[in-house]
């Protein structure tokens, strides 16, 4: 039995198929070790014998975030010990001379340099000797490092001295992350900083992902761990413990596939992602047409570079959560401060700052009896008395609450325009598939601001993460800088080196995987470059690709190629969602009250929905607020939801 | 205070959109344009005027042109009468410029058969070489003839069309035709991408609500400004500082200011009298260089997010004494006033600032962009090359923390380039680019270390610098010491070593290597014995 767990957030979500269907199971997550939920929902599962238990975890993620990682030592060529920390000499905050990054992963002396040189080519200029590599090895066990990260110069064109290095530091008994073996290419900074999120990682997801694969096989017979990568495919619970900075958006990964596999199978092929949750909201892009999900080498997590490829999620600061003030000019702001669980909105029952949940409940768009199924009473009259007194120079609590909804909604626009329109998509050409707590209570809204058509509101919203885990196929990515004329003879050989490598891993893992070749390309002189499938013309569709992204091609250029990579998928059993036939349906029986909504400043009598009493086919017109255990869907006049085969909601917004 | 009569939300919400269409021209400049120094270094900005001429959002982009952009507005829209479809040009430093390579465009947005334009927007972009003396346009020159074409305000597109002969004249002056014509062309997108946002903002609010939101969202700035100005103590702060030499003589050159708050109206006049007169060489600073260093310093005052808009810039006022070093005339040679002076008039701003607010300001940065130029024949294809790159410096120690070490501060805040990217490119080795420990001052908080960058050329080069505190130290604040100042060093392949002066132009054999040291920035605080 395949089961996906996720366990990021309040609750570990686990989706597996019974009889070829999804079930879904929420437990509550265990922060202080997410392996005992893990265990503790595939013990009520009762998976029976050879389970595949796949995995998204946060523990990577929340151990970069809160930099509660080990105590890494670096090690590259003498002389550039600091390009680690230098960076690319800018600042992230223009016009704030107060403003200080977050601390470096590794601090000064826990950086060492090697006398040792390999140039472009890959020629070795000086190669480390022996009594070097002693007086290393000594300094790093007196300096108390817990793993090592080794990133020479130009270590991807030949390798043999970061090899003769990393042997030596081997003896020290502590994981060692090699470049060349992470990422090979070129640029030392990011590489170096990928390289050192990885050491960082290494002791404590490899222990992690080591304990829950030994309990798991211990307690299920024939049990196997995987576990889900940024890339948006899955991995072993091997390999991932040896690269866990390959695992660092797990969670948010499995969001993205989900949320793409379901508009997938309801007919909708160009998505634009929106999950909204308490302190922050992700939105992503996904065109079938151009293969499905987009990966990025360009992601920056808390700081830190991170070059391998990752789904290509943008991240803004407001959510449920953001903080509403007026600043010293008079104008309203929210967010980015959050009021977090410590101490929550208002209506929560101990903040006193309003908050977006909090002008959602004031305008009725949250019901105070069925948020977490009831679970939580929100207080209203708490949040009215606090929100009269915050106010400001506004009139009307209503106006106040509708304006911070506004301006919360202005982030997430601006948010969507940078993955779209700042990227050549027109956002009229996709469909707004909304997710996370607070998504479905914004989405509409968002759509009519954007020209968006239509959203849909997925089956399962509550565990889509976890459905697009147990989707997900395997993969592995493998890549080398070459830097070198577009010629197929040359790029044939290193194709082949890292096939042979993806074949033979594939195989470990019992499985079999299908190569797929591309190629980074530019013209020469330029500084980025476009990934492009290998091909016999893949020079022309280099010029293409370049003029659809930048506006402009010149064939006669000389081009060159930067880097070669290769993806291994091995395709995962694919899973059906359930599907039934609509029938003719108003989701008159699934009215459960009748409450005022404020919508354009206007209180309208709205009929709640539950969620779990329609039916496939129930169509009807808002103003309508759905209201289901995790989330809260509103439809605004002139909107109408439709609940189709698959139990999605598809909102077609006017 | 008067409250506002449009209410707090609509203004958030204006603010807010009205920003985000100076972004996305941003975005699509960086996405069309051709060369490595936008789409890389990021050198450009995109900003949104009102019909007026006054700045209502400007992208995150380059401080130094916070301020000169609009005066290149002011100019282009003072000579031309742009017309629908018009789009105007300029590059003029005595018309609102900073340099000749920042180009600037002018587009006027017209809306329902309107007579005047409702908004102008102008992007502005550094491009790699607009002719002149030197390959880059960034050469030591004596005057502004000697530094490439000088575009005064004209149309490059009339009615929609562009007007070629007015390209290719421009075409016809620089090294780099097909690139230029590239990146001109994403310029002409920006401007349009600009112009189609703000007609979609006006049929969604219609024409009275934008004016009527326009003017709030300038005097909600002057607000956000005026409160901090009343926070100021009353009276006159000066200060000064000076320049290592211009190139050409090695006099130093004093920059004086002083600044006058009056708390009781929330407002602040600057004054550069006592700056040197102009001088000979190419750092002399044009006004508009002068202006956005003094907007600079006191939009920094504000909180990260607030508008820089001109209603920021109505409680201040500038004077900049006539053919002064800080307001130069033609035909005074400007180019590195843009990257060096600049970087001075913040710092001796600050200074003055510090004796009226000391627990607000940073003490002296680096003041200085290192720029430095690697020309010569590439040994390995028999090809010309030509290479320019800033390096970055210590940031001045603040009231609260140690300054930042190896990090670009004030006017600039361009990228670096990869070593491994460099040494594939050029005829390059790099030995080193590592901190300079001990170079930041020291003090209670001490001054950020620079870097030290050292290269070797694998074949005989021609190296060019243009570099400041090689002889006069970044000052420290409240009894913090002064920061370490910079080296410029050439190494010889027999091992000796020779200083290079601030600002040259030598040759170098195959085998020799350029060390630069960086400058440290200077302290804040008495030393204590602990963090000694």
């Amino acid at each position: 039995m395949r089961i996906a767990i996720d366990t990021g957030g309040t609750f570990t979500d686990c989706v597996y198929l019974q009889d070829g269907v999804p079930k879904v199971l929420k437990l509550f997550s265990t922060p202080a070790n997410p392996a005992n939920a893990v265990v503790e929902g595939l013990r009520r599962i009762q998976p029976g014998v050879n389970p595949e238990v796949r995995h998204g975890t946060t523990v990577g993620t929340n151990a970069v975030l809160e930099r509660k990682g080990a105590r890494v030592a670096f090690v590259t060529t003498e002389g550039f010990e600091d390009t680690v920390v230098i960076g690319r000499q800018a600042r992230a905050n223009l016009y704030d001379w107060f403003a200080t990054p977050p601390p470096p992963m590794v601090p000064a002396g826990l950086r060492f340099g090697v006398h040792e040189r390999t140039c472009a080519e890959g020629n070795i200029l000086q190669a480390p000797s022996d009594s070097e590599l002693e007086r290393l090895c000594a300094a790093i066990q007196a300096s108390g490092a817990e793993a090592v990260a080794v990133s020479l110069l130009f270590a991807f064109a030949n390798p043999a001295n970061e090899r003769m290095v990393a042997e030596a530091l081997d003896r020290l008994g502590i994981p060692v992350s090699r470049s060349h073996v992470i990422l090979p290419e070129f640029r030392e900074y990011e590489r170096a900083t990928t390289v050192v999120v990885n050491a960082y990682l290494s002791p404590k997801m490899g222990h992690y992902i080591r304990n829950l694969e030994d309990t798991v096989q211990k307690e299920f017979k024939g049990g196997q761990v995987k576990v889900m990568q940024s890339s948006g495919g899955i991995v072993s619970a091997r390999l991932a413990a040896a690269e866990p900075v390959r695992t660092v958006l797990s969670g948010p990964a499995g969001g993205v596939m989900g949320a793409y596999h379901v508009a997938r199978l309801a007919g909708f092929d160009r998505i634009i992602g929106f999950d909204m949750g308490g302190t922050s909201t992700d939105v992503s892009l996904v065109d079938a047409s151009e293969g499905g999900p987009h990966t990025t080498n360009e992601s920056i997590v808390s700081g830190m570079p991170i070059s391998v490829p990752m789904l290509d999620i943008h991240t803004v600061g407001a959510g449920g959560g953001s903080l509403a003030r007026f600043d010293s000019g008079g104008a309203l702001t929210v967010g980015p401060e959050s009021a977090g669980s410590d101490p929550g909105p208002i209506c929560y029952g101990r903040g006193t700052q309003p908050t977006v949940t909090d002008a959602n409940l004031l305008l009725g768009r949250l019901d105070p009896d069925m948020f977490l199924g009831g679970a939580v009473r929100l207080d209203e009259k708490r949040t009215r008395t606090l929100m009269e007194q915050t106010k400001g120079p506004v009139k009307h609590v209503e106006e106040f609450a509708a304006g911070i909804l506004r301006l919360a909604e202005t982030t997430m626009e601006k948010a969507i325009r940078v993955i779209s329109v700042e990227r050549g998509y027109d956002p009229r050409d996709f469909t707004l598939v909304c997710f996370g707590g607070a998504g479905p209570l914004h989405a509409c809204a968002l759509a009519r601001a954007l020209h968006i058509p239509r959203v849909l509101v997925p089956c399962m919203p509550g565990a889509l993460s976890a459905l697009g885990i147990l989707m997900a196929d395997t993969v592995r990515d493998y890549s080398r800088t070459v830097m070198q004329p577009p010629e197929v003879k040359l790029l044939e050989e290193h194709f082949a080196a890292l096939e042979k490598r993806g074949h033979a891993e594939m195989k470990a893992e019992g499985l079999r995987g299908v190569a797929s070749r591309s190629i980074d390309v530019r013209y020469v002189g330029q500084g980025y470059e476009l990934n492009i499938p290998f091909s016999p013309k893949m020079l022309a569709d280099f010029h293409r690709a370049h003029r659809q992204r930048y506006g402009y091609a010149d064939e006669q250029r000389t081009v060159e190629i930067v880097n070669v990579r290769v993806r291994m998928v091995a395709a995962a059993e694919p899973v059906s969602l359930p599907k039934g036939k609509p029938r003719n349906g108003d989701g008159r029986q699934a009215v459960v009250k009748k409450r005022r909504v404020v919508f354009d400043g206007t209180a309208r009598p709205t009929p709640v929905y539950d969620r779990h009493l329609l039916r496939r086919g129930d169509t009807f017109r808002g103003p309508a607020v759905i209201a289901e255990y995790s989330a809260t869907t509103v439809v605004p006049p002139g909107c109408s939801a439709r609940v189709d085969a698959y139990e999605n909601i598809v909102i077609e917004v006017n | 205070m008067a409250i506002s009569k449009v209410d707090p939300i609509e203004l958030a919400v204006f603010k807010s959109t009205i920003h985000s269409v100076a972004e996305e021209m941003g975005a699509t400049l960086r996405r069309t344009s051709f060369s490595p120094n936008i789409k890389e270094r990021r050198d450009y900005s995109c900003a949104v005027f009102d019909g007026k001429g006054n700045a209502i959002a400007m992208g995150d982009h380059m401080p130094v042109h916070l301020g000169s952009m609009p005066m290149s507005v002011r100019t282009a829209v003072d000579a031309l009468t742009l017309a629908p479809g018009d789009i105007a040009i300029l590059n003029d430093p005595y018309g609102g410029g900073t340099h000749l390579p920042d180009i600037t465009m002018v587009l006027p947005v017209y809306v329902d058969h309107e007579k005047s334009p409702l908004f102008y927007v102008a992007s502005r972009a550094h491009h790699a070489d607009v002719g002149g003396m030197y390959a880059g346009s960034m050469g030591p020159c004596r005057e502004i003839y000697q530094e490439g074409i000088r575009i005064p305000p004209v149309k490059i597109a009339h009615g929609g069309e562009i007007d070629r002969g007015i390209l290719a004249m421009i075409l016809s002056n620089v090294r780099t035709p097909v690139e230029r014509e590239g990146d001109l062309t994403s310029q002409i997108g920006s401007c349009r991408v600009g112009e189609n946002r703000l007609r979609e903002l006006v049929a969604k609010y219609g024409r009275k609500k934008i004016a009527g939101l326009i003017d709030e969202l300038l005097a909600y700035s002057e607000r956000l400004m005026r409160a901090e100005l009343r926070k100021m103590p009353a009276g006159e702060f000066r200060a000064e500082d000076v320049m290592d030499n211009d190139g050409v003589t090695d006099k130093p050159i004093r920059i004086a200011v002083s600044i006058r708050f009056d708390p009781s109206t929330a407002s602040a006049a600057i004054d550069f009298r006592g700056t040197d007169p102009q001088v000979a060489g190419s750092i002399n600073a044009v006004y508009s260089i002068t202006y956005s260093a003094c907007y600079y310093v006191f939009r920094c005052l504000l909180a990260e997010d607030a508008p820089a808009t001109a209603g920021l810039m109505r409680p201040i006022t500038l004077h900049a004494p006539e053919k002064s070093f800080v307001n130069a005339r033609p035909p005074a040679a400007v180019a590195g006033g843009n990257v060096e002076t600049s970087q001075r008039i913040v710092d001796v701003l600050l200074r003055a600032l510090a004796k009226a607010a000391p627990h607000r300001v940073p003490a002296a940065s680096s003041g200085t962009m290192n720029n430095l130029t690697i020309g010569g024949i590439d040994p390995r294809n028999g090809e010309p090359f030509a290479y320019y790159e800033t390096i970055a410096g210590g940031m001045g120690a603040r009231p609260t923390a140690d300054g930042l070490s190896g990090v670009h501060t004030h006017m600039t805040n361009s990228l670096n380039t990869p070593v491994e990217a460099l040494e594939y490119a050029y005829p390059f080795r790099v030995r080193r680019y590592s901190y300079r420990p001990g170079s930041g001052g020291d003090g209670k908080y001490r001054g950020g270390d620079g870097l030290v960058r050292e290269i070797e050329v694998l074949g005989d080069a021609q190296v060019t610098l243009l570099a400041e505190r090689r002889k006069f130290n970044p000052y420290g604040l409240s009894g913090g010491e002064p920061g370490t100042t910079g080296r410029s060093i050439v190494v010889h392949s027999d091992g000796t070593q020779e200083t290079l002066p601030a600002k040259c132009s030598v040759a170098m054999a195959k085998g020799d290597s350029i060390r630069i040291e960086t400058p440290g920035g200077g302290g804040w605080g008495k030393p204590t014995k602990a963090n000694k």
